[in-house]
């Protein structure tokens, strides 16, 4: 218990001290994070919004694909691009493998299903009447559109909270895809892993600190969006 | 002059018909009441006048030209049509982006939609709220703000779908009396559904009547769930919703031992008599005189028999009876007043 300790005031002092090499970890992992969201917010949510407030064949299906596609393990997504970007694949040539592009797009893949999925149920929800008054008033078919989208714009924007969330957190694709090189594409998961590995938990129980302390800020955002949402 | 007229338009819904009109046209720049029970197609009618929904079959013509079903033309006539729903939604914004929402689709100036904002406001008595969100307002300053939001877009017809019934008493009497204001002053046609004839007399200068999706002359009124039980050969027994009974004397041909279903007894088949009189053909019933109100050439009376029955008599037959509210009164008709009900 007092090892605990030890490390977690350890950890306190190293995070109150602004160790460079710890904010170098974080800022990768919110820089990755943070592209690999705006990129799948700009895919998943159109996509969502599409599926959910057009008249699309095979609607039903494409929503099983999407709720399946949220259980995707993230070792599975690592290994699946790792297939098209490692030195034989596909797009070898482009040198992807180990940087924070392979990160960013293994994320992307990760939670644009997971944006979609949510950006459908924010949509779906919206009362139908939004849409009949937006006709009636004499939008057309774009204009109602956006209607509906203002109108579930809080779920929206949990989506994408639910989406950084989620990838802020994981490690099996920046471990696979980024190799968890030292100042370029360490994430703090990655470097928990590895500290852990290394038995020197004082930099891993830091990283753990931050990453709750940034779950905890999300979770805060989320709060505060879904209670706009039921006012 | 005609604003619409409709031929043999159907809906359907989940295979079900839910609107069948055969025929119906509705004069402009005048009130119209839709009238008719819950499920009656009021609001489907309504849908189909508003442009929202496209029927499956038959023609109409709104100004004396076809309705066709093609997107650009329906929002060019939407835009001349503005319904407002029995429980109106709002935006979740301000009072006054709501109102100029409709103003900003037809690419009004900002100013001139500040001025029209201010003015409708005025109009509903809700100026005070312009900047309040709209989610925040009661029922009935938002039934308000939904007239002010389709009355600012000054259309050609205004179609309401039930506008007094989820609000308070003095809101029903603002609401009512804007709708007399936009009628006069504007001439805007207004069509609104209700199922209380007594606010469709008091506001409407023509009434449709709607049972079953199907336009009707008789109302909906004096229509029950009622049992019969045939009583050997030469009597039936009735029970009007399970409350009332009642006897017919001289069943028609025919009749089954059981009979259960919705029927309409025909307000103007109804003959009122002081006292019973025996022996005299015809089912009788006594009940309570509850209201008495003038409809057009006829007097409308109501009576309270265990179910409300109401009772159309001339003004001749009401000169000699001179019935008063509160007396007891005898109801006489024939089994041909009876007609039995679609389900």
């Amino acid at each position: 218990m007092s090892f605990f300790l030890e490390s977690f005031l350890a950890a306190c002092r190293l995070a109150w001290s602004l160790d460079p090499e710890l904010l170098t970890i974080v800022r990768v992992s919110l820089s990755v994070s943070c592209l690999a969201t705006v990129f799948a917010a700009l895919v998943g949510i159109p996509a969502g919004f599409a599926i959910a407030h057009g008249r699309l064949p095979g609607k039903r299906i494409i929503i099983t694909l999407l709720n399946t596609l949220l259980a995707l393990p993230t070792v599975v997504i690592g290994l699946f691009v790792y297939v098209f970007i490692s030195r034989r694949g596909i797009f070898g040539p482009l040198d992807l493998l180990y940087t924070q592009q392979a990160m960013i797009i293994g994320q992307f893949i990760l939670i644009v299903p997971l944006i979609a999925a949510l950006t459908i149920a924010a949509i779906s929800r919206v009362d139908e009447r939004y849409r009949k008054t937006a006709k009636t008033l004499g939008a057309n078919a774009w204009q109602t559109g956006l209607v509906v989208l203002r109108e579930g714009r809080f779920g929206i924007a949990a989506a994408v909270i639910s989406a950084f969330g989620r990838v802020i957190s994981e490690i099996g694709i920046s471990m696979m895809l980024g190799g968890n090189i030292k100042g370029f594409t360490r994430t703090m998961t990655t470097a928990m892993a590895l500290e852990y590995d290394k038995g020197s938990f004082t930099l891993a129980v830091a990283l753990g600190l931050v990453l709750m302390a940034i779950s905890l800020g999300i979770n805060v955002l989320f709060n505060l969006i879904q209670g706009r949402s039921s006012r | 002059m005609i604003l619409y007229a409709l031929d043999k338009v159907q809906q359907r819904c989940n295979g079900r018909v839910v609107l069948d009109i055969d025929h119906l046209e509705i004069e402009g720049g005048r009130i119209h009441a839709l009238l008719g029970p819950n499920g009656a197609g009021k609001t489907t009618l309504l849908n189909i006048l508003g442009f929202l929904e496209t029927p499956v079959s038959g023609t109409m013509l709104f100004n004396g030209r076809a309705v066709e079903p093609v997107p650009k033309r329906l929002l060019h006539l939407r835009r001349q049509v503005v319904l407002v729903d029995q429980h109106p939604i709002m935006f979740s914004t301000t009072v006054a982006s709501n109102i100029e929402f409709g103003l900003k689709i037809r690419k009004i100036g900002k100013s001139t939609r500040q001025r029209m904002v201010d003015e409708v406001l005025a109009t509903v008595g809700l100026s005070r709220y312009k900047t309040a969100r709209a989610h925040e307002l009661s029922g009935g300053e938002t039934q308000r703000l939904a007239l002010a939001r389709a009355l600012v877009l000054e259309p050609e017809v205004l179609l309401c779908d039930e506008p007094t019934a989820s609000v308070d008493t003095e809101n029903q009497a603002i609401i009512i009396s804007l709708l007399q204001q936009i009628n006069t002053e504007r001439g805007t046609t207004i069509i609104f559904t209700t199922h209380d004839r007594l606010q469709a007399a008091s506001l409407a200068q023509h009434t449709l009547m709607l049972e079953n999706g199907r336009l009707t002359t008789t109302a909906y009124e004096n229509s029950y769930t009622c049992t019969f039980h045939r009583n050997g050969s030469s009597q039936v027994r009735g029970i009007l919703q399970g409350i009332t009974e009642f006897f017919l004397p001289a069943p028609p041909p025919g009749w089954p031992p059981i009979r259960t279903g919705r029927m309409h007894i025909a307000p103007e088949q109804i003959t009122l008599e002081r006292h019973e009189l025996q022996p005299r053909t015809g089912s009788t019933m006594t009940g309570t005189i509850i209201l008495l109100m003038t409809e057009g050439e006829k007097i409308r009376v109501v009576v309270n028999v265990g179910v409300l029955m109401v009772v159309l008599i001339d003004q001749a037959r009401y000169a000699e009876l001179r019935p008063v509210i509160g007396e007891t009164i005898c109801l006489r008709f024939e089994a041909d007043a009876i007609s039995f009900l679609q389900e």
